[in-house]
């Protein structure tokens, strides 16, 4: 089982967490076109390598972001991104 | 039949076929170029070279031939889907299967055993109705049975537990079979070779270019090659070789892991799943228990195993047929697989000219290997896509014209 | 009989006999005994018939590596006969033979080989017609398939699982992994030692070197309070994190450890040449097993192959246990052991140079050919050296490697958190063995943060000749074989290669080598050789097949553990269960179905037409509750769901509907205000954790003053309704004003309903007057009670999900999941009237306006059939418009107060008018006649929720 580290919790089995999927970057609705949107709604990040993330830790529904390298598996870094300034 | 047994029996030496001819040095051009080795890439080789006349085309293998998710998937072939556009497809994908060893004179060992999916709830029981009217309306063999109807097609099960895993019924897919997956691979390589066409393993792509809109060559790990056509077939890297030319998927990679029991004579007649316990069992020709399961739930381009997904695995083994307790697992193993948000595959033309897709198959793309090459070959050799290929269209994501299949696809593979 | 005298024999009790059968036969062995062991005393060594062509085997390693000793133990298939002590009463018969291990007809199979090519089978069995393979030719392949039979009647048992945290894991109670283990315990790390093998020691306890004894190593390890030891527990796997398995028994402990040692050990490697899988032909260590672990001579007159030093303790060993020596088979000179040949030469045996080219014998090795001379023998020992237990270090992303100057597999491993130690490194001296164990500890002593001052690293002067890498020609009749599991020759493999399977992991896949139960520990060196030369690659160059976990053989029911299955109940499950409610799952939870008896369809039309003319009572206990609080509480709300809750009135409850980004329908609810900056929201049994969620997740992008707090499993809800509800109401003991001016349709109230806190609603989804009561689950029962005593003279009963769906269905309310799709948009239900057209933002609005922009193809309608309709179509029927597939049948039931079958249906869009005629395909393929309706079938105007 891969450990994965809360900010809030340390570091816990990672069944405890539900994977939110890549940070994704904000798009603007009332700019966007019909096509750019639906891009905004369906593509993600997915690139072989280093990723940001949202995570939620199930048990205390605490929700933060992690950087992992989708190769490697390892994670790099979590964070709280109400605390932490966004790369 | 007999005279080819006799024919190794009598032979002074082993009589070599030479199936897969030894990775040749690059030509500058080819008309074709196929980034992925797989049973996809190689079937749509295949049918450029033999029916469309098309032999200049290099097939690109990074690693070994097919060693992809065409080595590690569990080998289901079905057209149980929601839609009549999805059935249409995967009919034809099940038709191609049942005439392949006859025409690739290799024998891929396609087994029409049936396929049984279970439900333990109400809703998965009229998500069958769903696939079965569809599947009926399309004439695919195709019914929901009651529970006396799933003792009857496997008295194997456990019909024993009540509450959320009492099994409510069954929808038994007459058509659905399996095959050996290399041999499928290896069946398309040879006869592609056959007609000419080259396969490089140990090539990896690191590059596409593009001028004025269109596809002009690859960059590879042995030089560059310049070519007319492109298309991308390579599994879980798709994202990443869509990139290449400036292609943004609408793909995630996720794993998707599988396990194998030590070889027992066989008990297991036909394929079976169940969608509640994320399960699914095929006893292979060899003996051994194939059992997979729903894909790992983070992004992810490893194929490493995890303790978690076998333990799971075995519990809804477990649940199913009791008596595999004492069964021993032999292997696990994984595949990365590209999803897309309605984990429908992604086939046809992409905003580059000459550029072809045939992506996003996520954890099912075996049971099209045949299919979606032929198709893929009919795109580039007439350079429009066939009407059968329209529902699979990039360009749906743009309209929210999503496939209606989510639900089609879990633990059924 | 051959069992030899103490001190051989250490793990039996020759005090306590053990009785057992093998293939019918009555059997005597001691208590310690494996069932190969017991066998091997009595002069039993045949144990198997090989997978393809049914030749005879035996004991190779007495390791549990090959697939040779497999045996049907009971009802069990597929049991390690050289690993499995014996029990009293034991049933063991051979596995994978027509008619008896001794007559086994398939046996036959073995003459006809050379017709039985690698491959083969993907060149024949095609013919003569298309279906020839799966009718004809798969069914007897199929037969022949498979080793052990599964009894498909044996009874389940009981597994269990455990947890287990460490500073350090010793994988491997050999020399280093002793060594390892007692100097980080010794520096007070919490360590813990496992090994599969039943004592401590490994190959010090069957083949120590001169003077080694891991005597004192084992003392301390037992006497260390802060080293636990586990022997007889594999550990079968390395994942992520040092997450390990560790099998005892039927439990499995899942190990988390801060730093793991390898000490594996390594993998004794049997030679290539014709019929080297003869029973009597073993690896040096299984010899010295047989006979220092179980006192059985292995043999009367052995061939001793001297490939590597070895093979002396091996002699010694023979010696000692009265075995005589005939030959000793020297491939390539050993200095500094003349003195030992000389003693052996002395003894009687020749000294010949050269290798083993071929054995002979029937069932059992008799004599083995070195160049022109054959050697009669009942026993060939083979040291050739070993192969790292690559396994586990494999696993945790290590690598092997080949040496070309000693001809020897070598595996490293860089990776935080774990390391090797020992042979499994590398090492051969026992010495550096030895000091390479302490090594490793030290060092992950440091990485777990301790003082520990590295050591020198060992010097080793054994691995010059630890290998022997013997010539791997075919032979020319072939039986040469590489892969015992599989029945693959030399030939097999430089075949596939000529084919053009070229790479590794193809000549696996082609040839099958590797893919037995063995996975590869006896044929993984001698592929990649022959391999090697076949392509003209390096060794290095040509690698081995991926490790894949698991290490041995581990059963699914150890895997599977106990296999509970989690269920919930509300707290009102006693409450149903004594009324004689018939319960049903509903994902987790149980809720009744039915209270009624009798005929079905009737007790379900009664308890319908119970809340039509009476009143009745749900337990909606289920429904999703979260309490939404904060000064951003109503804004929060706002960007959630599709209507105005803002401006929401407090004491006022409102419908709301939840979109995904694609703006899809994913769940809906009701919103009930209770002050400025808090609110109560329902949701979906079955979307609720969903919902929380979702709610959190964007609340961490919106950083909204406000918390959500999901209260589904701490409260109930009760929904009494029925024309008669109020008059259920008002005769409760309340400070809430339950008559109709005071409590509105749509009105909330907060007070206490006999003693009970409640938060009551005037909602419902029948159509009728209803009134739900939540309140904190530990007092629900309170509340049922008082509601029941209260209805009582009204004729209030429960009534369950089933007449709850009719009474839904009658009114047209949708149910997210049945009606709804993973596509399906408010427009498509005709839910335009949910969805504020004023709110700047709501999660999926701006898709909304692009899917309205493309147009839709179905709209959600309600459908009537006439009540003399020859077929009603079934649930997800398709309805078809000249001839095609436009939508299909969502729900459908028979109306017991219409008296007529009604359902929701998607229909093209433009046959989505009241009074149209669409075409259901029925179950049977046969149209059928339906015409479209509104939504609500049963009281279209909704007038009777407000009587």
């Amino acid at each position: 089982m891969k450990l994965l580290t809360c900010p809030m919790n340390g570091p816990r089995n990672i069944d405890e967490f539900q994977y939110l999927g890549p940070v994704r970057d904000d798009a603007d609705p009332d700019t966007a076109s019909d096509a750019a949107w639906a891009r905004h709604v369906f593509r993600a990040a997915n690139p072989p390598g280093r990723l940001l993330e949202w995570w939620r830790h199930v048990p205390t529904n605490f929700v933060f972001v992690a950087e992992r390298d989708t190769v490697s598996n390892d994670v790099i870094r979590t964070f709280d991104p109400a605390t932490a300034e966004r790369p | 039949m007999v005279f080819r047994l006799l024919k190794y029996g009598l032979s002074h030496r082993y009589p070599v076929t030479g199936d897969i001819p030894a990775t040749p040095d690059l030509k500058p051009r080819y008309d074709v170029v196929i980034i992925g080795g797989g049973g996809h890439g190689l079937s749509c080789a295949y049918h450029l070279a033999r029916y469309h006349g098309i032999r200049r085309v290099a097939v690109l293998e990074k690693g070994w031939l097919a060693g992809g998710n065409t080595s590690r998937n569990t080998t289901t072939i079905r057209s149980n889907y929601l839609t009549p556009q999805g059935i249409a497809f995967y009919k034809e994908g099940l038709e191609l299967f049942a005439a392949m060893s006859d025409e690739l004179d290799f024998n891929i060992m396609f087994s029409q055993r049936g396929q049984l999916t279970l439900a333990h709830t109400e809703a998965t029981m009229r998500a069958f109705h769903t696939r079965a009217e569809a599947g009926t309306y399309m004439g695919t063999r195709i019914e929901v049975v009651d529970p006396k109807g799933v003792e009857a097609l496997c008295p194997e099960l456990n019909m024993d537990y009540g509450g959320a895993l009492e099994i409510l019924g069954g929808l038994w897919h007459a058509d659905g079979a399996t095959a050996r997956h290399d041999a499928v691979a290896w069946g398309y390589a040879a006869q592609a070779a056959r007609c000419g066409v080259e396969i490089h393993q140990r090539t990896e792509v690191d590059g596409i270019e593009i001028a004025a809109g269109r596809v002009t060559g690859v960059v590879t790990s042995r030089g560059a090659i310049a070519c007319d056509h492109v298309l991308i077939a390579c599994g879980g890297m798709n994202y990443h070789v869509a990139q290449m030319a400036g292609v943004e998927l609408p793909i995630r990679t996720y794993p998707l892991q599988a396990m194998v029991t030590q070889p027992v004579k066989p008990w297991l007649n036909i394929l079976i799943s169940s969608v509640s316990l994320h399960t699914y069992l095929v006893q292979s020709s060899r003996g051994e228990v194939v059992i997979g399961g729903g894909s790992d739930p983070y992004q992810l381009y490893s194929t490493r195993s995890t303790l978690d997904m076998k333990e799971h695995l075995a519990e809804g083994s477990v649940h199913l047929f009791p008596f595999l307790q004492g069964v021993r697992v032999l292997r696990q193993w994984a595949g990365i697989t590209d999803m897309t948000p309605d984990y429908s595959p992604i086939m046809g033309a992409s905003p580059v000219t000459n550029l072809w897709l045939d992506c996003g198959w996520g954890t099912w793309g075996f049971k099209a290997t045949g299919v979606a090459g032929k198709r893929l070959a009919e795109c580039i050799a007439t350079g429009r896509v066939p009407a059968i290929l329209h529902p699979f269209a990039l360009e749906r994501f743009e309209r929210f014209a999503l496939l209606n299949e989510m639900g089609a696809t879990a633990a059924s593979h | 009989m051959t069992r030899l005298p103490a001190p051989f024999g250490s793990r039996i009790d020759r005090a306590r006999t053990v009785a057992f059968t093998f293939e019918g036969r009555r059997v005597e062995g001691f208590a310690g005994d494996t069932i190969a062991s017991a066998l091997a005393a009595h002069g039993q060594w045949m144990l198997s018939r090989s997978f393809k062509y049914h030749r005879p085997r035996g004991v190779m390693s007495m390791a549990g590596h090959e697939a040779n000793t497999l045996v049907r133990v009971g009802r069990e298939p597929n049991v390690q006969a050289d690993l499995t002590p014996i029990a009293e009463g034991m049933v063991v018969t051979a596995q994978n033979v027509a008619g008896s291990l001794a007559a086994d007809r398939d046996a036959v199979i073995d003459r006809f080989g050379r017709f039985l090519p690698v491959g083969f089978y993907y060149r024949t069995f095609m013919g003569p017609t298309r279906d020839a393979w799966q009718r004809l030719w798969e069914p007897i392949i199929r037969r022949k398939a498979g080793l052990g039979v599964v009894d498909t009647d044996v009874p389940a048992r009981t597994f269990d699982k455990a947890y287990l945290h460490c500073d350090v894991l010793v994988v491997g109670a050999g020399p280093a992994g002793l060594a390892a283990a007692v100097e980080a315990a010794r520096a007070g790390a919490d360590v813990v030692l496992c090994d599969g093998e039943p004592e401590l020691g490994g190959s010090l306890t069957y083949a120590a070197p001169d003077g080694a004894s891991a005597t004192a190593a084992i003392a301390e390890a037992s006497a260390l309070s802060n080293l636990r030891v586990m022997t007889g527990t594999l550990c079968n796997g390395w994942f992520e994190d040092n997450w390990l398995p560790l099998i005892q028994g039927d439990v499995l402990v899942r190990a988390r450890a801060a730093e793991v040692i390898l000490a594996t050990g390594g993998i004794e490697q049997p030679a290539v040449f014709r019929n080297n899988d003869r029973p009597g032909i073993v690896l040096g260590g299984a010899a010295r097993r047989l006979i220092r672990h179980y006192g059985v001579r292995p043999g009367q007159r052995a061939v001793v192959l001297a490939g590597t030093p070895d093979a002396f303790g091996v002699a010694t060993d023979l010696a000692a246990a009265g075995v005589a020596i005939a030959a000793v088979v020297l491939p390539r000179p050993l200095p500094d052991h003349d003195v030992a040949l000389e003693r052996l030469r002395g003894a009687g045996a020749a000294i010949v140079t050269g290798r083993i080219d071929e054995a002979d014998g029937k069932e059992h090795v008799g004599a083995v050919r070195v160049g022109d001379d054959w050697f009669d023998c009942d026993l060939v020992t083979v040291s050739v050296g070993q192969a790292p237990a690559w396994q586990l270090a494999c696993q945790a992303g290590g690598r092997l490697g080949h040496d070309e100057a000693t001809q020897r597999l070598t595996l490293t491993l860089d990776r935080p958190g774990a390391r090797l130690a020992g042979s499994a490194a590398g090492h051969a001296d026992h010495g550096a063995v030895v000091a390479d164990g302490r090594r490793a500890a030290r060092a992950a002593l440091r990485a777990l943060g301790r003082d520990a001052p590295d050591l020198e690293p060992p010097r080793d002067n054994g691995l010059v000749f630890a290998h022997c890498a013997l010539p791997l020609d075919p032979d020319p009749r072939a039986k040469d074989f590489i892969d015992f599991d599989e029945d693959l020759q030399v030939k097999d493999l430089i075949n596939a290669v000529a084919e053009g399977y070229r790479e590794i992991e193809l000549v696996k896949r082609f040839t099958t080598v590797g893919m037995g139960p063995s996975q590869g520990r006896h044929s993984a060196l001698a592929t990649a050789r022959t391999v090697a030369a076949a392509t003209g690659r390096s060794v290095a160059a040509t690698g081995v097949t991926t490790a894949r976990p698991p290490v041995g053989p581990e059963t699914l029911g150890v895997l599977a553990g106990h296999g509970h299955v989690a269920e919930r109940r509300t707290a009102l499950h006693a409450r149903h269960m004594a009324l004689g409610a018939e319960m049903k799952p509903v994902g987790a939870w149980w809720r009744p179905y039915l209270y009624g008896t009798g005929e079905r369809a009737r007790a379900i039309a009664d308890e319908v037409r119970l809340v039509r003319e009476g009143v009745g009572v749900l337990d909606v206990s289920t429904l999703g509750k979260l309490e939404v609080r904060g000064p951003d509480a109503g804004v929060f709300l706002d960007r959630l769901y599709t209507m105005a809750h803002a401006d929401q009135p407090v004491d006022r409850v409102r419908y709301c509907l939840m979109l995904n980004e694609m703006a899809s329908v994913i769940d809906d609810g009701v919103a009930y205000r209770l002050d400025q900056d808090r609110y109560y929201v329902t949701a979906t049994t079955g979307a609720v954790a969903h919902v929380y969620a979702e709610m959190t997740f964007w609340n961490a992008r919106w950083r909204l003053r406000v918390d959500v707090l999901n209260l589904t499993g701490a409260w109930c809800g009760l929904n009494i309704t029925g024309p008669g509800a109020r008059a259920v109401m008002t005769a409760l003991d309340s400070d809430i004003d339950f008559t109709r001016d005071a409590f509105a349709y749509l009105d909330g109230r907060v007070g206490t309903v006999a003693g009970v806190p409640v938060r009551a609603m005037r909602i419902g989804f029948t159509g009728e007057p209803s009134f739900e009561l939540h309140c904190p689950g530990s007092l629900a029962a309170t509340l049922w009670d008082a509601v029941m005593a209260a209805g009582e003279p009204h004729g209030l009963r429960p009534y369950g999900l089933e007449a709850s769906r009719v009474l839904r269905l009658e009114k047209g309310h949708i149910l997210i999941g049945q009606d709804t799709d993973a596509l399906s948009s408010p427009d498509e239900l005709g839910f335009g009237w949910a969805v504020s057209k004023k709110k700047p933002f709501f999660v999926g609005k701006r898709a909304l306006e692009a899917r309205r922009r493309l147009g839709f193809d179905r709209r959600l309608v309600g459908l009537t059939f006439a009540p003399d309709a020859p077929e009603v179509p079934g649930e997800s029927c398709l309805v078809l418009r000249d001839g095609a597939p436009v939508g299909g049948i969502t729900s459908v039931a028979h109306s017991p107060t219409l008296g007529h079958a009604i359902a929701l249906a998607y229909v093209h869009p433009d046959d989505a008018k009241s009074g149209h005629v669409v075409t259901i395909r029925g179950r049977s393929g046969a149209p059928i006649r339906a015409i479209v309706a509104g939504h609500a079938f049963v009281d279209p105007t909704n007038a009777r929720q407000d009587l």
